[in-house]
């Protein structure tokens, strides 16, 4: 086995960037099949690094128990009487990235073919879309917070010019709303990276780190140091340790997004390209999730703990009104893109109960909302793609005129309610059990909160439901007439290749939920032990 | 007459003795004569002959330097008036390479080969202006300073209105000049004042600390001020930043990379060498540590909010370079004497970002004509390597990783973050949140370019006139450096 085969899954798609550059941009097709064939080969590596993964790799904070860790340094500067500046090219997986990386290559794979018939600038769009796969590839898998910063930066400017030059009408609006929300919350993310870097020294060299896991261990922290837990430092009147959770927590929040900073997100998937939504919505809101459990709970445990009620209400608060207004909308993509907050809402839950079943629920909602919302948007697309409307009113009885599109629909519908049977069912019922249990178990959540989070199950199925009759059943009447009609064609081969794998993941993962569950199994154990113990 | 003058002799071996310390000024001294003569007679026969000499001219000043960065530093050269630290020799070769650029960004620029004055006259007043820059990097004594400022002043004046094409470039060397006068009369009162309550000029002498500290607080507050103006001119930070947009949009494209690109580093080097010349608890470095930080934190908020109204690109990379200036000056604010590793690093990055910059403008002006960002529309298609580069360098500018301009803004915030856990000066935190603020806020404006470029497409395609590409390709070249120093900073620092 490669010992190398993180870094290589990770700077791939940059190979196929710079090779797409070498290409004459009159060879239009050559993009789409060099970044195909990258996405296919990343599935396949992640695929492999996820059957080879084994499942006792706890991870979190002991360095030992990552596994395909690559560990050199990387920059040293030597800055006179600040001390040597030390930052480590440090990746490695264990079980909360291990599934997320798979997720993404998948994604990804979808994305691509998704993007088959992209017309404009073809060489900037794959160029870009590369840029993007390797710049989350790398959040997953990045354990120096310098290095995490730096991609996680690096993804903004792609989707960027992603949404803004091939998005809808609105699209420079959308584009900047997004770019400038998660700027806000990663600039001031940034300052907190700077505060911990100065509490936190490496035990072996002495020196200042940026390791992640050094910082999650309080034997690391410089006594009297701003983060140190025993020194009680306060600004503005705020425990410094309280402080940087909050807004740790605010930068990943914006990305999940949490009510009310999620003003952006319907937006950008509105204008966005289908492409650009699936990845959106089935990477991108996962990155807010991973690093509030990577970063805000294992370096803040204490603080996450006194926040936790705070975190449930969020929580709640985002799955009921994600719902309720995903049920007044009007336009197709923007229903999805309201009740993919409702769902995120689940994963805020989950972890605000600090149990096993919570945390292993949430994550496992991540991952099934992943490819079911990258499903979603991708059926939204499809009809896009036929007629350039998207409004619920605009149609009626697409099962007469698309048979094979509206089983897609209906089964890709109730595995996102949480029918039992499919992944997203597993997922919520696992948050709901960590949330009830809270109470006599820890004492952090009321049970009201998972009572709450089963009203927002109820309201999913009334919208999916809902939508589903307004749109697909009767007889068909459509805005556009006969034009429409003749449109409306039914799911062409390559778009049954993509969906088909999608929905039978789904099946798999919700009749056989071990498939995930045991690889991310001994990572929530330990995750849960570090921040409760 | 040796009763008159009975050291004569001495102070003559002592100035004679300190000169080896100024080589890189002799030469620069050296070159500006040479160039006026090959100006004069040599231009007819080979037009590139003064070009050539200011070049040699500049890079043997650079090499000089270097030189005596291994060498220790020499004490008291002429009386103590100039003091050649480490720091100031990194600063010199800083300002010749920034010289550099700007030769070659003339010498590029069709404005200047189409003009009647040709460039000539240019580059003696280039060489003169280094020559006061590096006196400005070094001065430790204030009438020193004030020449130093001065000679700066004067051949930016020139430069300003060296073309003076149509009445903006005019109106725009006259206010100039006009507000420049202004300032510099402010500042020698300031330092006359500073004379009498000290009775010394060395403002590195124990004298003139115990001068100060033993005058009335209120004089020596308005004193200092009065002395800031001037220096505050050519630093343009707010509230002596009003001339800069009108100047930067009127001046000759690579005069505006010149003049917001060096003077800075110049006024930075002696705004640290003044602010580190005195103990930390002395009354006087308190005042001017609080003035300081009220003024960068206004700089930075001012620069960035007014720049978001601009739609020349000109005017405003001007307001972003009063931004970047606010930033600068938290960075001096946390240096601390031995270590100037994060200081240089930011200015070099500055240096190269805004060069490269200018140099797209420019580039672009003369062959679209484009000077607003309206204008703007579709090249990302009709130019697509001049404006991939320009967007790779506003994202430096911005701060966003992985590009230097990201580690720059990240070593000062640590820099900052450092000073204030062992000061405990809460101004330093307000410094670092107005720091990350004015971040957001930045990138709604560098990004304005991207998105008149790329996401917006012309109604009408742009006419492309045909242009040499060699500035375009030192562009790439300075675009390329500040991405790579972003990833592997040592090669830098190291």
């Amino acid at each position: 086995m490669n010992p190398h085969l993180l870094t290589i899954l990770i700077f791939l798609p940059l190979v196929a960037a710079t090779a797409m550059f070498v290409v004459p941009a009159g060879k239009r097709n050559a993009y789409k099949y060099i970044a195909l064939a990258t996405g296919v080969l990343q599935l396949v590596l992640s695929g492999g690094m996820y059957y080879l993964f084994h499942p006792k790799g706890a991870g979190i904070s002991q360095e030992r128990l990552y596994q395909f860790v690559d560990h050199v340094p990387w920059i040293r500067l030597d800055m006179g009487n600040l001390g040597r500046l030390e930052i480590d090219y440090f990746i490695g997986v264990d079980g909360l990235s291990m599934p997320l990386l798979f997720l993404s290559a998948l994604v990804m794979v979808i994305a691509i073919g998704a993007s088959w018939n992209v017309q404009k600038s073809a060489k900037g769009y794959f160029v870009l879309l590369m840029i993007l796969d390797m710049a989350v590839m790398g959040v997953f898998s990045a354990l120096d917070f310098f290095l995490f910063y730096i991609f996680y930066e690096l993804m903004l400017l792609p989707l960027y010019f992603l949404i803004g030059i091939w998005g809808g009408a609105r699209r420079e609006y959308a584009a900047i709303k997004f770019f400038l929300y998660t700027l806000f919350g990663s600039v001031f993310m940034l300052l907190i990276i700077v505060g911990l870097y100065f509490s936190v020294t490496n035990p072996e060299t002495g020196a200042h780190t940026f390791n992640m896991l050094h910082m999650m261990d309080p034997a690391n922290y410089v006594p009297g140091s701003f983060f140190s837990a025993l020194a009680k430092q306060e600004l503005f009147g705020i425990p410094a340790r309280l402080l940087g959770f909050i807004v740790l927590f605010i930068a990943f929040a914006i990305k999940v997004p949490i009510v009310p900073l999620h003003t952006w997100l319907p937006d950008a998937h509105v204008e966005a390209p289908t492409p650009i939504s699936i990845i959106l919505a089935g990477i991108l809101l996962k990155v807010g999730g991973y690093g509030i459990l990577r970063i805000c709970f294992s370096i803040f445990p204490d603080a996450a703990m006194q926040s936790a009620w705070w975190l449930g209400l969020i929580g709640v608060v985002s799955i009921i009104y994600g719902a309720l207004v995903a049920l007044a909308q009007r336009d197709l993509k923007r229903m999805i893109a309201y009740s993919s907050v409702s769902h995120m809402g689940f994963v805020l839950l989950g972890v605000a109960s600090f149990t096993t079943e919570g945390t292993a629920g949430a994550l496992f909602q991540m991952i099934s909302h992943g490819f079911l919302s990258a499903a979603l948007f991708f059926l939204v697309g499809m009809l896009y793609d036929r007629v350039h409307d998207r409004g619920i009113y605009h149609f009626r009885g697409l099962a007469t005129l698309m048979p094979r599109y509206t089983v897609f629909v209906a089964i890709a519908f109730f595995a996102s309610l949480g029918l039992p049977g499919f992944s997203a069912f597993i997922g919520e019922v696992f948050v709901i059990i960590g949330a009830f249990n809270a109470e006599s178990a820890n004492g952090l959540l009321p049970r009201w909160m998972a009572i709450a989070g089963s009203v927002g199950i109820l309201l999913s199925a009334a919208y999916f439901l809902w939508t589903l009759q307004r749109m697909f059943f009767g007889q068909p009447r459509l805005k556009g007439g006969t034009v429409w009609s003749e449109a409306l064609t039914d799911a062409s081969p390559r778009e049954t290749v993509i969906m088909v794998p999608m929905l039978v993941l789904a099946l798999a993962l919700g009749v056989y939920p071990a498939l995930a569950l045991d690889k991310i199994n001994a990572s929530v154990l330990a995750l849960v032990e570090l921040v409760t113990k | 007459m040796t009763s008159q003058l009975p050291d004569i002799s001495e102070r003559l071996d002592h100035i004679v003795s300190g000169l080896p310390a100024l080589a890189p000024e002799l030469v620069l001294i050296a070159a500006f004569v040479a160039s006026i003569l090959t100006g004069l007679f040599v231009d007819r026969l080979w037009r590139h002959a003064t070009f050539t000499v200011a070049l040699i001219g500049i890079t043997l000043s650079a090499v000089c330097s270097s030189f005596q960065l291994a060498a220790p530093d020499a004490d008291g050269v002429l009386f103590g008036m100039v003091a050649t630290d480490v720091f100031s020799q990194y600063m010199r070769i800083l300002i010749a390479i920034v010289g550099l650029l700007f030769a070659c960004f003339v010498q590029a620029s069709p404005d200047f080969g189409a003009h009647r004055k040709k460039t000539g006259d240019l580059y003696p007043i280039l060489l003169a202006v280094q020559i006061g820059l590096n006196l400005m990097a070094l001065a430790s004594n204030w009438l020193l300073t004030f020449i130093a400022i001065e000679m700066v002043s004067i051949g930016s004046y020139l430069m300003v209105g060296y073309l003076a094409k149509d009445s903006r470039q005019t109106e725009a060397a006259m206010k100039y000049v006009l507000f420049g006068a202004v300032c510099s009369a402010v500042m020698l009162y300031g330092m006359s004042l500073l004379y009498g309550f000290t009775g010394n000029l060395d403002y590195t002498s124990a004298q003139h600390i115990q001068g100060l500290t033993g005058a009335s607080p209120l004089l020596v507050t308005i004193a200092l001020l009065f002395v800031f103006t001037g220096i505050g001119f050519k630093l343009t930070f707010v509230p002596f930043h009003f001339w800069t947009p009108d100047v930067y949009q009127g001046a000759p494209t690579p005069v505006t990379a010149f003049l917001s690109t060096a003077p800075k580093i110049a006024g930075i080097a002696l705004l640290a060498n003044i602010l580190y010349a005195w103990p930390p608890d002395s009354f006087a470095y308190q005042h001017l540590r609080l003035l300081l930080v009220a003024a960068a934190a206004v700089t930075m908020l001012w620069g960035n909010l007014a720049a978001l109204r601009q739609t020349d690109v000109k005017r405003m990379m001007a307001y972003s370079s009063i931004g970047h200036t606010g930033f600068l000056m938290m960075a001096v604010l946390a240096y601390s004497a031995q270590d100037h590793t994060i200081l240089l690093y930011y200015l070099a990055v500055y240096s190269l970002m805004n060069m490269g910059v200018f140099m797209l403008t420019g580039y672009i002006e003369s062959r679209t004509g484009a000077v607003d960002v309206r204008q703007y529309h579709g090249l990302g298609r009709a130019m697509p390597l001049a404006l991939v580069c320009f967007t790779l360098i506003m994202i430096s500018l911005t701060g966003i990783p992985p590009t230097s301009g990201f580690v720059a803004k990240l070593l000062v915030f640590t820099a900052v973050f450092h000073d204030w856990q062992t000061t405990g000066d809460i101004g330093m935190v307000v410094l670092l949140i107005v720091g990350a603020l004015t971040t957001v806020i930045s990138l709604f404006f560098y990004f304005k370019i991207p998105l008149h470029a790329f996401l917006k497409t012309a109604e009408s395609p742009s006419e492309i006139k045909p242009l040499r590409h060699s500035i375009l390709w030192l562009a790439v070249l300075l675009t390329v450096a500040v991405w790579l120093l972003g990833v592997f900073p040592d090669w830098l620092v190291g």
